[in-house]
This record gives structure tokens, sequence and C-alpha cells, in this order.
């Protein structure tokens, strides 16, 4: 594992510099502690994201935690969380309030579950890229070990999402991980580089994004979210 | 989003109607469902066509957007995202014609 930021892949591949450094600085920002979670347990997340990727397919409603020899005795992670990574990461487009009260009742707190949610929806992007590309995955930095504060903040709420948001204004995908600002931050890293700046999604709808053409970007964009079957 | 030539949807819907007046619209669409299948003669195959008709960069920022919607459709469908309450009725038409109102993603703002 390396402890510092270094460019993420090694290839004769032309990958843009700034899409390079925005995943090599997201591998660092799984190392660190966050808000409800340790480095540690961040990349945890992120190491169960390609378990769950890497394995046999499991039916959506199947736990890997109810699987003899599936997943190893000593996990970072609690069961929960084990078992929401492998549907989020598999099986998106079937998740519902009920799965997520149920993920809940199983001891994960409101506000972890959407850190957790971050970590696990970037592995999923910066996998899928290394991936599709034939590159070695990013490798994964030496994880801070200190514990997080795990202090809840009072101010959010539950409104138009299953979890807490903030009052925070712009379209709901933008406040989903809002009661984590960390994550929110890290989206935006990610997406300024892979797909368009925030600041230009409404407004900028003619200029060319790198060597893609908008229209061309958001046929890219609206057919792989229909094969993940996300309505949104 | 249409400019000075006629922009349909076919390529959102599947790789075989066409680009939809969209450039190399089919090819990108291709790319998507390789990627989604992880079959790798498919994405291997798909990947030359690319290389071949738009070029590396292309390639590479296609795989990028690509990726990038792994990581927003899980942020929306784990975190209970509603279909903000301004685009409910302008996409409708759109939804109708892709074919995503029957998906158990569906959600919408309540106004």
């Amino acid at each position: 594992m390396k402890g510092l930021s270094m460019a993420a892949y090694s290839t004769e591949l032309p990958i843009r510099p700034d899409l390079d450094q925005a995943h090599a600085e997201v591998a660092s920002r799984w190392s660190t502690t966050g808000s409800w979670w340790s480095g540690v347990e961040r990349l945890a997340i992120v190491e169960e994201v390609r378990h769950a990727r890497d394995s046999d397919d499991i039916a959506p409603w199947e736990s890997p935690t109810a699987i003899a020899g599936l997943i190893s005795d000593d996990h970072a992670l609690p069961d929960a969380a084990i078992d929401a990574i492998w549907r989020i990461t598999n099986h998106p487009g079937t998740l519902t309030a009920e799965w997520h009260a149920s993920i809940l009742g199983r001891g994960i707190h409101p506000e972890a579950y959407v850190e957790m949610v971050g970590v696990v929806a970037q592995a999923n992007a910066v996998d899928r890229f290394a991936d599709a590309l034939d590159l070695d995955r990013v490798e994964l930095p030496i994880p801070s070990t200190s514990e997080p504060e795990q202090t809840g903040d009072a101010s959010l709420e539950v409104t138009s999402h299953w979890v807490p948001t903030a009052k925070i204004k712009g379209p709901n995908v933008l406040k989903a991980l809002s009661a984590v600002p960390f994550e929110n931050e890290t989206l935006s890293i990610l997406s300024s580089a892979q797909y368009v700046r925030l600041g230009d999604l409404l407004s900028d709808l003619v200029s060319k994004q790198n060597s893609l053409s908008r229209l061309q970007v958001e046929v890219i964009a609206a057919r792989t979210s229909k094969l993940n079957e996300c309505f949104y | 989003m249409s400019q000075d030539s006629q922009v349909s949807f076919e390529a959102i819907d599947n790789s075989e109607s066409g680009d939809g007046g969209v450039e190399h619209g089919a090819l990108l669409s291709r790319l998507c469902e390789a990627i989604f299948n992880e079959d790798q003669d498919q994405l291997a195959s798909v990947k030359d066509k690319l290389l071949d008709a738009a070029g590396v960069d292309v390639l590479i920022d296609a795989v990028a957007v690509s990726a990038n919607f792994y990581m927003m459709t899980r942020i929306a469908d784990s975190t209970g995202t509603p279909l903000d309450a301004g685009t409910v009725e302008p996409s409708a038409k759109i939804r109708e014609l892709v074919g995503v109102n029957s998906f158990t993603s569906r959600r919408e703002a309540q106004t």
C-alpha cells in the first residue's frame, strides 16, 4: 500500500492528468478516517465492493454474510454493512425504502449509511473505469487508524429522501450525500473529472466536454443509467 | 439539448436502432452495454471499433462518463433520491420513449 498520493495508473493510454489525479485523490480520501467510519473501515468498504464485483453473482435478496465461507469471520465491517455493499454494488435497481430501513434496523446509523453509500458508489466508478480499459485497479493507500468522531448533526432531516439531508439547494441527487459533506466533496471531484463540472451541469449544454460533445456525454450517461435500471 | 440537427433517443434505449442524431451514438451505446455486461470479448470488439471511428481520447472519456454513472445511479438508488419536481412533467415523454417508468427505482418528488 502507498502512503502518498501518486499517479493512479501506470499505462501507455493517454489518460487526462486531471482524471488520473482525481482517481488518485479519491483513493487517498478513502483511506482517511471519515465522520462515521475509520480509514481502515473505509478501505474495507472499498475492498468489499471489489469482492462483490469479482465473486459469482448472488440474487439481490441473498445476504453474502449468510453464505458459508463467502465472508471472512474477522471482517472489519458489521454484517449489515457487508450485505448493503453487495446489494448496492450488484443490484442497485432493486433497492427499496423497506430494504433501507432493514439495514438501519440492523444497527447502521443513518448518517453512517450515507457515508458508506458514498464510498461504495465512488469505488464502483473508479474500478469500472480501470476494468473497462484493462488497467490495474487503483492501489489502496495506507489507511488512517484514528477513530471517527461519530457526532450526529441535529440540523439534518429526513424529508425528500430516505436518508437525512442538509438544507441545501440544487438537484435532489446532489442533496443525497449532504449529510456527510466530505462525501459530497468527493462526488464533486470525481464528477468534474469524469463527467461535467457541476457548475456547468445545467448551464453548458453545447460545448465539448474534453473529446466528447455534450450530446455524446448525455447519451452515455443515460444509457448507463438505464442499464443500471436507475429511474432518476 | 438539440442543436442544428434533430436528436432522438434511440441510442439511450439500445444500440441497435441507430445513432439518434448523435455522432457515434450507436457505438457509444454499445460501449456502455459491453461495460455493463462485463463481457471481455464484446468489450474488446467495441473498443477497437470506437478507436477506429473516433480515437483513443473519445474512448477514454466515454469510459469515464459511463463509470461516473455507476456512481450516480448507486447514490440515487441507495438514498431514495426522488426525481426533482420540476423535471417530472418535462421528462414524461422521454421517460416513456426510453422505457424507465416501470423501474423499481421510480420515485417522484411530492409537489
